[in-house]
């Protein structure tokens, strides 16, 4: 399979006490200009997103294909599933400001699939997605299942 | 003070033929957002991608500790724009990560730039997440 190339461009403006960015989709233009400052990344978001948000956004993306695609290989394809991510960002004594975790809650409705094949399958699901592998070079990462 | 960012997607079937949205973000800043497998690996025709999604967690990132980085230097930044360009290999996983900033610095030279472009892309800390990509790179220059 050819290789995916996908890019992002930002625009930065100021110092970083005061000054502000704008985040845009370049691949697919499916968002742009988001803006995004340091008192938002670190306090209350007040309505925008941060480097951390879209992260949680990749890797709950990520994953879910991932379990979608070990469901289908074990012949119970998904009907819903609902992932939520969760990632933290932390001081870390002497390395500075980390993404110290990503937590993953993956609820599903799969006909034929039980609580146990779920689990499993999410298992193999984070084994497999990509993201959940390079993100462990700093972070823990942990996956819950719940299912309907 | 650790700080959590949350993001909700929700997947309706098989891989290759289902479909699902990045259905919500805890800021709300956007969303809901489409996504597909065809859209992630072929042409996005308009959809985000967990690639495109990283690109932008790290661009963003990069920008904000080297905006950091030159105010605390003395000569704080008055534009830049920053890109970062993700390859995934499907099979292998993310295998490149290309960074780029062009900077409007006033006082500051290309040497002085490119050192401080340097040190944001060692120290920012989704670059310290993504450590595993086999290869990232960084075109720094003046604007």
């Amino acid at each position: 399979m050819p290789r995916i190339v996908r890019e992002a461009g930002i625009t930065w403006e100021g110092n970083v006490a005061r000054g502000a960015g704008a985040i845009t989709a370049a691949s697919s233009g499916a968002f742009s200009g988001l803006g995004y400052s340091a008192a938002t990344r670190s306090g209350n978001p007040e309505g925008k997103t941060s480097p951390e948000e879209l992260l949680a956004a990749a890797h709950g993306g990520c994953f879910a294909m991932s379990l979608a695609s070990e469901l289908t290989q074990a012949g119970t394809p998904p009907e819903r599933l609902e992932v939520r991510c969760v990632i933290t960002m932390d001081e870390v004594e002497g390395k500075g400001h980390q993404i110290v975790h990503s937590e993953i809650d993956a609820h599903g409705v799969v006909p034929g699939c039980d609580e146990a094949a779920f689990a499993q399958a999410a298992e193999a699901a984070d084994a497999r997605c990509p993201f959940s592998a390079l993100i462990r070079a700093s972070a823990t990462v942990t996956v819950n299942t719940s299912m309907r | 003070m650790a700080t959590d960012r949350t993001a909700t997607v929700t997947w309706q079937g098989s891989l290759m033929e289902g479909a699902g949205t990045v259905h919500e973000v805890g800021s709300g800043a956007f969303g809901p957002l489409d996504v597909s497998w065809p859209s992630r690996a072929e042409q996005p025709n308009g959809k985000t991608s967990p690639e495109e999604l990283i690109a932008a967690a790290h661009a963003s990132c990069f920008a904000m500790a080297l905006a950091h980085a030159l105010a605390q230097a003395g000569t704080p930044a008055q534009q830049l724009d920053t890109s970062a360009t993700v390859t995934f290999q499907p099979g292998e996983g993310i295998t490149r990560i290309a960074l780029s900033v062009r900077g409007t610095v006033p006082g500051l030279d290309e040497a002085g730039f490119a050192e401080k472009a340097t040190g944001a892309k060692a120290g920012c800390p989704v670059s310290k997440a993504l450590a595993g990509v086999p290869e990232i790179t960084l075109d720094a220059s003046l604007a």
